[in-house]
């Protein structure tokens, strides 16, 4: 069955600007993540994989292709469609954590599920939750600026988890961090996708993608590498 | 979704927003303080002044009075035919008639017959006006009886020998202040003094002299005294007959009915005028809507001034909140609840602004009907459409920086820096 896929994407091409000044980001990507993997794409940067982040995020949309997230298409929603796409199937990490700086890390948390619509006890109940899952819950009242840098990358990783994504898309999540605090942050990861999430990492660093069951490398808008499957 | 949930936590995170960034959020808000401060303040003090007028006006008796007078001259040159001369011209018997045809709309009437004489007293000795009453006249005119007694129906039916006197009129034949009971001549005829009234006054300003200070001259005697026995009017005729009809709504119609009543009493002579004092309240009022207008247009020129400039920080600070946005987006904010929450926003800071507004406006009124020495009255009125003025500017000019916010590609803004 499909359903088991969680990303498939067909001939899917990004294109910027128009006739003359045009830059093809993504020229015909043909992508699969299943259900529980630990999928690494990694590229140098001016490959593409910014772009097709954007994409299998639903924060951007394919100029052509088709793109499965969870068994749903997902190419030519309207704007409010992806947003509530973005909200229920997808958490985001980033490098520089985009937290908010004027909201505590339980209000942060809590944001996607406010979004969601779910009513304040449940709320502060599941964001509770998440920041046990990230190992600070003592936190829960802290301002963002009060963190370090590991414990603000886990308080975005409680955000990302909050609405139980299909997918965990993370970029450069290690990039803003010291080597031990990455470490740990992977470590984090790794944990989340044994648990049963499906991770995919964006990363130019071979060592970190190394950590993923498996490899898609991007160049020049196309997939490079052959998908070797882990067992 | 429940949306009083919702719009609670949009409210919460607008008064973050607000909070954190003070400075600059006074300075949106200053506009909508002015404007609510200007429109507050304009109603205030207009209504004071208008309300002090009113107080003048009820002082003296009223708005609400149909005046019908004796035509002056008859209006062609013509020599009177002998009908008009044959015309008794006002009585007693209009305002009696004129009450009767419509009982519900009057609820008071006053006759009057001017007249000039002699007047002695063991102390003075002066030429002065006097004034034949009768009916409701001192109540319509707003006096009250100080010392002694009013005339009584009988004193009126029999023309009796009785007089009434103003403040001033008291200290000028009865220096002493001991006039009840006296004897004071009018021309040639002795009267008693059976009553004293109260004195009248009411200053523009506290510093002004007293409006009222010729009323308080009155020497009032019975109507039928004056006509018959002074004036040797065998036809008691009158001066003026005064209707008061409280619903003014009423006025016009009453005034058409007592026209053609009136047209009965004198055999189709027009030889009577009907003032009708009403048309001059509309006017005004409608002077007071002029002010009314003027101090809301400067508000709403404020509330513009401000809107705009309140668009361009605005639009300067969704520069610094590009990325914010851009995250709400990522985690599942619609470009609509990104339009709402910067709506919110902008509408809290409003309303927190219209209540500054609101103190500026009452503190600015407080002192300007100070230095006017006039009461200062605040209409909840005035409150309601100051506050409603400002919401409605404050959500035009909102729309466009929550519009630019909403349509944010979530891409670029979380790219920006």
């Amino acid at each position: 069955m499909t359903t088991t896929d969680i990303i498939e994407t067909r001939g899917l091409t990004k294109v910027f600007g128009s006739n003359g000044m045009a830059v093809h980001a993504l020229r015909g990507i043909e992508m699969t993540v299943r259900r529980g993997e630990f999928v690494a794409l990694i590229g140098p940067s001016g490959s593409g994989k910014s772009t097709l982040m954007a994409i299998l995020g639903c924060l951007d949309s394919p100029t052509d292709g088709t793109y499965l997230l969870d068994g749903e298409p997902v190419q030519g929603l309207s704007g409010a469609s992806l947003a509530r796409i973005r909200n229920e199937k997808v958490g985001f990490v980033f490098q520089s954590y985009n937290l908010l700086p004027k909201a505590n890390v339980l209000r942060n948390v809590e944001l996607p599920l406010l979004y969601a619509g779910l009513p304040r006890k449940e709320r502060k109940a599941r964001a509770f939750e998440m920041l046990e899952k990230v190992g600070i819950p003592e936190k829960a009242n802290v301002l963002p600026a009060k963190l370090s840098g590991g414990q603000r990358q886990r308080v975005a990783i409680a955000r990302a988890l909050a609405n139980r994504p299909a997918l965990l898309l993370a970029d450069e999540p290690t990039g803003a961090l010291d080597s031990h605090t990455g470490a740990e942050v992977l470590q984090l990861f790794a944990d989340l996708n044994r648990q049963g999430n499906t991770v995919v990492l964006v990363t130019h660093d071979p060592k970190i993608a190394a950590m993923a069951q498996r490899r898609v490398e991007l160049s020049d808008g196309l997939v490079v590498a052959p998908e070797e499957r882990a067992a | 979704m429940k949306l009083s949930g919702a719009f609670r936590e949009r409210l919460r995170s607008a008064w973050t927003e607000i909070r954190e960034n003070i400075g600059r959020s006074v300075l949106q808000a200053l506009g909508v303080m002015l404007g609510v401060a200007s429109v507050l303040g304009g109603f205030s003090i207009s209504d004071s002044m208008r309300r002090h007028s009113d107080e003048a006006w009820m002082k003296r008796g009223g708005f609400d009075k149909l005046n019908v007078q004796p035509a002056g001259a008859l209006r062609d040159r013509t020599t009177p035919s002998a009908l008009q001369n044959a015309n008794l011209g006002l009585r007693n018997l209009d305002a009696v008639e004129g009450e009767r045809a419509s009982n519900r709309a009057v609820q008071a009437v006053s006759v009057e017959r001017f007249g000039s004489a002699r007047v002695r007293s063991p102390f003075a000795d002066r030429d002065r006006q006097i004034r034949g009453i009768a009916a409701d006249y001192l109540a319509m005119n707003g006096y009250e009886v100080e010392k002694g007694r009013a005339f009584a129906a009988e004193d009126i039916e029999k023309a009796a020998p009785v007089a009434l006197l103003g403040a001033e009129a008291v200290s000028v034949f009865f220096p002493t202040g001991e006039a009840v009971g006296q004897v004071i001549r009018i021309g040639d005829t002795p009267v008693t003094v059976v009553g004293v009234l109260k004195e009248k006054v009411f200053r523009w300003r506290e510093s002004d002299p007293n409006v009222f200070a010729w009323r308080n001259r009155i020497i009032a005697l019975p109507a039928t005294l004056v006509s018959r026995r002074m004036q040797g009017d065998a036809h008691r005729r009158v001066d003026r007959v005064v209707f008061k009809v409280p619903e003014l709504g009423l006025m016009d119609l009453f005034s058409k009915g007592l026209t053609s009543v009136l047209m009965g009493t004198h055999r189709q002579q027009e030889d009577f005028r009907l003032d009708d004092i009403a048309a001059r309240v509309k006017k005004r009022e409608s002077q007071g809507q002029v002010y009314n207008l003027v101090f809301m247009l400067s508000g709403i020129l404020s509330l513009i001034g401000g809107g705009m400039v309140n668009v361009n920080i605005q639009l300067a600070s969704l520069k610094e909140r590009v990325r914010e946005v851009g995250v709400k987006m990522a985690i599942g904010a619609s470009g609509r609840e990104v339009f709402k929450e910067f709506m919110t926003e902008a509408l809290l800071l409003t309303s927190l602004g219209g209540l500054v507004g609101f103190a500026i406006g009452a503190v600015f009124s407080k002192v300007i009907t100070k230095v006017l020495e006039v009461p200062l009255w605040m209409d909840p009125l005035s409150f309601v459409w100051a506050f409603a003025l400002a919401l409605v500017f404050g959500f035009v000019f909102a729309i466009y920086p929550a519009w630019k916010a909403a349509r944010l590609s979530p891409m670029e803004a979380l790219r920006y820096e």
